[in-house]
C-alpha cells in the first residue's frame, strides 16, 4: 500500500522504540534497578551485578547499548521480571488476550451503538426523542468511567448479584467448551458495559452532529426525490456518509479506550494488561512495565494501521495511496 | 398535466413563493428563468413534495393535489411519475456509490426490477446518456461535470418518469458539454413525449429547452409567454434586465446590470425599487399576472412604457422635405440609435422631437399625451433634455459650470439656492467630474472637451429626465474620452432608466449603445431593428454599405455597393418618388426609380426596400 503511510508509522514506532529504551536510563538512581525492578535487588549479588551490567551493556556507551537492546527486542526479549520469576513477554502475553477481549468487544460494540444513536437522533434532530438522548448522553459524559463501573459494580454485582465482582472466570472451576465461554461472557458484561458507557459520548455527540451536516448535503435531497424509503434515506445514503469521521477517529478513542481499560481492569480486577501494569507499578517492577507500554504502544499503531486501510475501503474518495483525490 | 394553483410557500415567516399559476400540458415544456434566489429551486422542490417549509395551494398532478397527499403516497409518485435533475453541484451524487449504483437504486428500490434489471436497465440508460462504458463504475468523484450531469439525467430517466424537473442542467458546464448536454436533454424528450420543467438562469439553455417560459422574481410569477417571443422582444422590465445582462453572441449593446438587489415583499410589486418606471401604486398594490397580445404580464404599468411616439412627423424646409414621414416609438429604458450618413435628417428630427423646429405635420407622444407644437412647457423639458455635438457651442460662454449645471433647475424654480447647488454637486459627482470650488467656478473656455461635453450631460440630466436626445455626443471627441462618456451614459440608463435617442453617424458605436437602430436614409427611416439583428443581417443595401464603411482595424479598403454620390440622378432628387436609395444602389432595378418602397416587416426587423 501506500509508503508514505507506512514511513509515518514506521517513524512513529522507532520513536517509541527509543522512548521505551531512554527512559529508564534517563530514570533518577541505578539504571540497573530500573532496567529489572527492585525485586532484583533483593537477590542481587556482586556477580549477578556484573552479569547484567554486561547483559545490559550497561557499562558501554549508549549507542551499544540500543544495539544490544534493540537486538533483544528482535529475539522478543522483553527483559525478566524478577518478581513474577517469568520473562517480561510470557507475562504480558498472558494478560494480553483478556485486554484485547475487553478492548475490541467495547471498541466495536460503542462505535455500532454510538452510530446507530447518532443517526437516529440526528434525523430527528431537535425533537423529544433527540433531546432526551442528548441529555442522557451528556449526563453520562460527566462521569468518569471508573464511577461508572463502580456504580455498575456495586448494583449488579452486590445488590442484585447478578453478576460476578471481578476476574475473567470462574477460577479452578474446570469448566470447559460452551459453559468456559458462558463463563466469560459472564464475566465480561459489568466491565464491557462499563468501558463502552463510557466511550459512547464522545462518538455519539461526533455522530450526531457530522449526521446533521450530511442531512443538509444535496445528495440526501437527491435520495429523497427518488422516492426511496425512508430508512434506506438515513441509513444507506445520509448515515454511510455520515460515518466516515468516526472511522478515522476510531484510530485515536483506540489509545483513549486503552487508558479507560486501565481503570476498568482495576476495579473489576480483570486479569488484563491493565491490572498487570497497575500491580507492577506498585511493586515496581519496572521491566513488565516497560514490557506493557510497549506492548500496548505497539497495539495502538497497529490499531491506527488498521483503522486507516480501513478508511480507504469504506471511502473511494481516499484512493490507493492515501492521497484525497482533487477534482 | 400538472396545474398550479395559487402556490406559496413560507419558509419561517419569509414567503418565497406567492401565488404561483402555472398549468403543464403532456409533452409540453415550460422554462422558469430569472436570478438566483427567486424561488425557482423551491418551486421545483415543491412540486417534488420535498420543500422544507410549508406550503399553501394547489399542485394538481393528473388531478391529485401533491400538496395535501401523504408522504407514503408522494413517495409511490416520487421518481415513478415526476423526477429531478438535481443542479449539478458538489455532492448532488452520493460520493460514496458508484454511477450504475445510483441509476440502478430507484429501479430496485419503486420494485421495477431485481438487482440484475435494474443494472440493465442502468446500463442502457448510461448508454443512451452517451456515458463511457468505463465510467460506469466510477465514483462521483471521478467523474468529471459533463459525466455527472450524464449521470443525473440517467438517473432522472430510470423509472420512466412523464414529468422531469430539470434544475440547473447546464449551468456548471463548459460550452462544447453544454451543447451536448442540451442536445441529450433535447432528444429524450422528442422520443419519450417527456414534459419538461426547467428552472434555470441560463436563457440560452431555456430558449433552446423550452416552448414557453416564465420569469420568476422574488416568489413572483412577472412574465410569462412563449419563449422566443419573449427573449426577442421582452414586455417586462425585469426580463429585460435580465436579457441585458446575459451575455451572448446575438447581442451588440454592452452588458448592463439591473439595479439593486432582489428582496421579497408581501405586498406591492416585488420589482418596484429595482424598476426604473416605477410609479406610485407599484408599491402600494401587487400586479396580477394578466393576459395582453398573447403575453401574461404582472405590471402595473402594462410592461415597458412606450415613452416616445412620433407618427408620420415631416419636416419640410420650403421644399426640401429634410424629414419625411417617419415613425417612431422609443420605450421606457432603452437606447434607440438614429443612423445615417451626414444630411438624411437625424438632427432635424432630434430638433423637431425637442420642439426647435415645428413639426410641418404628424403627432409627437410622451408617455402617451400627444405633444403639441406650441405645448412644449415646463413640464415637457422636466423630462425631455437634449445633449448636442459641440459642447463648446452649446455650453454658454459666459455661464460657469456651477451657473451652466443649475439653470435648468433656476427656470424650473425646483428648490432654494443651497439645495439647488447641493444637487449639481451631486449630478457632477455622477457624471464623474470634481465638484469643487474651483471646478464649479471655470467657464467653458477652462474645460477639456470632455469636461465640457460631461458638464453639458450634467445639465441635461440634472432635472432627472425620462428622455434625453444626444445628438453627436461623442463625435467630437476623442477615443479615449468617447468611451468614457458612453460608459457614462449607459451607467445612467441602468441606474435611472434614462431613453436615449442616440444619434450618430459611427455604426460601431451605435450597436454597442442601442437596443435597437433605425437607419435614416434622406429624411426615411429604411431599416429598422434590434441592433444586433440590423447589424448581423443587414436588409437593405444602404445599410449594408454604412456596415462596410464603419470602422474595423482590417488593412482592407471596403468596397462599396453604391457609386460616389456625385452621380445621384437629378430625377430623384427631393421629388420623393422611388428610392432614394435607388440612384447609389447596385441592386437597383427600374422600379426601385419609380416606386417608393414602404417600411415593412421582413423576418426579424423593419425595411424598406423594393428588392426584399
Amino acid at each position: 500500500m501506500k509508503t508514505a503511510k507506512i514511513s509515518t508509522y514506521a517513524i512513529a514506532f522507532l520513536i517509541i522504540l527509543s522512548l521505551n529504551f531512554l527512559l529508564p536510563r534517563m530514570m533518577p538512581g541505578d539504571p540497573l534497578t530500573a532496567i529489572c525492578g527492585e525485586e532484583a535487588l533483593v537477590e542481587m549479588t556482586p556477580e549477578l551485578r556484573t552479569e547484567l551490567m554486561h547483559r545490559f551493556a550497561l557499562d558501554e556507551p549508549l549507542r551499544k547499548q540500543f544495539f544490544v537492546y534493540l537486538a533483544g527486542i528482535v529475539r522478543g526479549d522483553l527483559g525478566y521480571s524478577y518478581y513474577y520469576n517469568a520473562p517480561v513477554l510470557e507475562v504480558v502475553l498472558e494478560a494480553l488476550p483478556w485486554t484485547l477481549l475487553l478492548l475490541g468487544s467495547s471498541l466495536i460494540l460503542s462505535t455500532l451503538l454510538s452510530i446507530i444513536m447518532g443517526i437516529e437522533s440526528g434525523w430527528r434532530r431537535g425533537r423529544n426523542s433527540d433531546k432526551s438522548l442528548l441529555t442522557a448522553t451528556m449526563v453520562m459524559n460527566g462521569f468518569p468511567n471508573f464511577f461508572i463501573g463502580i456504580i455498575l459494580l456495586l448494583l449488579f454485582g452486590v445488590y442484585l448479584g447478578f453478576l460476578p465482582l471481578q476476574g475473567a472466570k470462574t477460577p479452578y472451576s474446570g469448566l470447559s467448551g460452551l459453559n468456559l465461554l458462558l463463563d466469560i461472557a459472564r464475566h465480561l458484561v459489568l466491565p464491557l458495559t462499563a468501558l463502552t458507557l463510557s466511550q459512547i459520548p464522545s462518538s455519539y455527540l461526533l455522530m450526531r452532529n457530522t449526521m446533521i451536516t450530511t442531512l443538509k448535503e444535496p445528495f440526501v435531497l437527491t435520495a429523497k426525490a427518488k422516492g426511496l424509503s425512508e430508512a434506506s434515506v438515513r441509513y444507506k445514503h445520509a448515515g454511510r456518509n455520515a460515518i466516515l469521521p468516526i472511522v478515522t477517529t476510531t484510530g485515536v478513542r483506540v489509545g483513549i479506550i486503552v487508558t479507560g481499560a486501565l481503570f476498568i481492569e482495576m476495579i473489576f480486577s480483570y486479569p488484563g494488561v491493565g491490572l498487570l501494569i497497575y500491580n507492577s507499578l506498585f511493586m515496581r517492577d519496572y521491566p513488565i512495565l516497560q514490557g506493557a507500554f510497549f506492548i500496548v504502544t505497539v497495539f495502538v499503531i497497529v490499531a491506527n494501521f488498521v483503522v486507516d486501510s480501513l478508511y480507504a475501503k469504506i471511502d473511494p474518495r481516499i484512493g490507493i495511496d492515501g492521497v484525497e483525490h482533487a477534482h | 398535466m400538472l396545474e398550479i394553483k395559487g402556490l406559496e410557500v413560507n419558509y419561517g415567516k419569509r414567503r418565497i413563493l406567492h401565488g404561483i399559476n402555472l398549468t403543464l400540458k403532456r409533452g409540453e415544456s415550460l422554462s422558469i428563468v430569472g436570478e438566483s434566489g427567486g424561488g425557482k429551486t423551491t418551486l421545483g422542490l415543491s412540486i417534488m413534495g420535498l420543500v422544507e417549509g410549508t406550503v399553501r395551494g394547489e399542485i394538481l398532478f393528473d388531478g391529485k393535489n401533491l400538496a395535501l397527499l401523504p408522504e407514503k403516497e408522494l413517495r409511490k409518485i416520487r421518481w415513478n411519475r415526476i423526477a429531478m435533475v438535481f443542479q449539478n453541484v458538489e455532492n448532488a451524487l452520493n460520493p460514496l456509490y458508484t454511477a450504475l449504483e445510483q441509476v440502478s437504486e430507484p429501479i430496485v428500490a419503486h420494485k421495477i426490477g431485481n438487482r440484475d434489471e435494474a443494472k440493465k436497465r442502468a446500463e442502457e440508460l448510461l448508454n443512451m446518456v452517451n456515458l463511457r462504458e468505463e465510467r460506469f463504475y466510477a465514483y462521483p468523484h471521478q467523474l468529471s461535470g459533463g459525466e455527472k450531469q450524464r449521470v443525473l439525467i440517467a438517473m432522472a430517466l430510470a423509472n420512466d418518469p412523464d414529468l422531469v424537473i430539470l434544475d440547473e442542467p447546464t449551468t456548471a458546464l463548459d460550452a462544447l458539454t453544454k451543447v451536448e448536454i442540451i442536445n441529450l436533454i433535447r432528444n429524450v424528450c422528442n422520443k419519450r413525449e417527456l414534459t419538461i420543467l426547467l428552472l434555470t438562469h441560463d436563457l440560452s439553455a431555456a430558449s433552446m429547452l423550452s416552448d414557453r417560459m416564465a420569469v420568476l422574481y422574488a416568489g413572483r410569477i412577472l412574465e410569462f409567454g412563449p419563449t422566443p417571443a419573449l427573449l426577442s422582444n421582452p414586455r417586462h422590465p425585469y426580463t429585460r434586465g435580465l436579457l441585458r445582462c446575459y451575455p451572448c453572441m446575438t447581442t451588440t449593446k454592452d452588458l448592463q446590470g439591473i439595479r439593486g438587489r432582489m428582496d421579497f415583499f408581501d405586498t406591492g410589486c416585488p420589482f418596484y425599487p429595482r424598476c426604473t418606471q416605477s410609479i406610485g401604486i407599484c408599491r402600494e398594490e401587487t400586479p396580477r399576472l394578466e393576459e395582453n397580445d398573447g403575453r401574461f404580464i404582472a405590471c402595473h404599468r402594462g410592461g415597458i412604457i412606450p415613452l416616445l411616439e412620433v407618427r408620420n412627423m415631416s419636416k419640410s424646409f420650403d421644399s426640401l422635405k429634410a424629414v419625411d414621414s417617419i415613425d417612431l416609438t422609443l420605450y421606457e429604458g432603452e437606447t434607440l440609435a438614429l443612423v445615417g450618413e451626414t444630411g438624411s435628417g437625424k438632427t432635424t428630427t432630434a430638433k423637431t422631437i425637442i420642439g426647435l423646429f415645428e413639426a410641418t405635420e404628424g403627432q409627437i407622444f410622451l408617455e402617451g399625451k400627444r405633444i403639441l407644437d406650441h405645448g412644449r412647457d415646463k413640464n415637457f423639458y422636466r423630462k425631455v433634455q437634449m445633449v448636442f455635438q459641440n459642447p463648446m457651442e452649446s455650453l454658454s460662454h459666459r455661464l460657469s459650470v456651477q451657473e451652466a449645471v443649475r439653470e435648468p433647475l433656476d427656470i424650473q424654480k425646483q428648490g432654494d439656492r443651497a439645495q439647488r447647488e447641493s444637487r449639481v454637486r451631486r449630478i457632477l459627482e455622477e457624471v464623474e467630474l470634481p465638484s469643487t470650488e474651483i471646478f464649479l467656478n471655470k467657464y467653458p473656455h477652462q474645460l477639456s472637451q470632455g469636461e465640457a461635453q460631461r458638464v453639458a450631460i450634467a445639465r441635461a440630466l440634472i432635472l432627472n429626465p425620462k428622455l434625453l436626445i444626444a445628438d453627436e455626443p461623442t463625435s467630437s471627441l476623442d477615443a479615449s474620452t468617447q468611451a468614457k462618456v458612453v460608459k457614462l451614459l449607459l451607467n445612467l440608463q441602468e441606474k435611472r432608466g434614462i431613453s436615449m435617442l442616440f444619434i450618430t453617424h459611427n455604426l460601431a458605436l451605435a450597436r454597442k449603445i442601442s437596443d435597437r437602430l433605425a437607419v435614416m436614409l434622406r429624411g426615411n427611416i429604411v431599416e429598422e431593428g434590434p441592433s444586433s439583428e440590423v447589424v448581423s443581417s443587414p436588409l437593405h443595401p444602404y445599410t449594408e454599405d454604412l456596415l462596410k464603411a464603419a470602422p474595423t482595424l482590417n488593412s482592407n479598403v471596403p468596397v462599396m455597393h453604391a457609386s460616389v454620390p456625385e452621380v445621384i440622378s437629378k430625377k430623384n432628387e427631393g421629388t420623393g418618388t422611388g428610392c432614394h436609395y435607388a440612384s447609389r444602389c447596385i441592386k437597383a432595378t427600374g422600379v426601385c426609380f419609380n416606386e417608393k418602397p414602404r417600411l415593412r416587416l421582413c423576418s426579424s426587423h423593419k425595411v424598406a426596400c423594393l428588392n426584399l
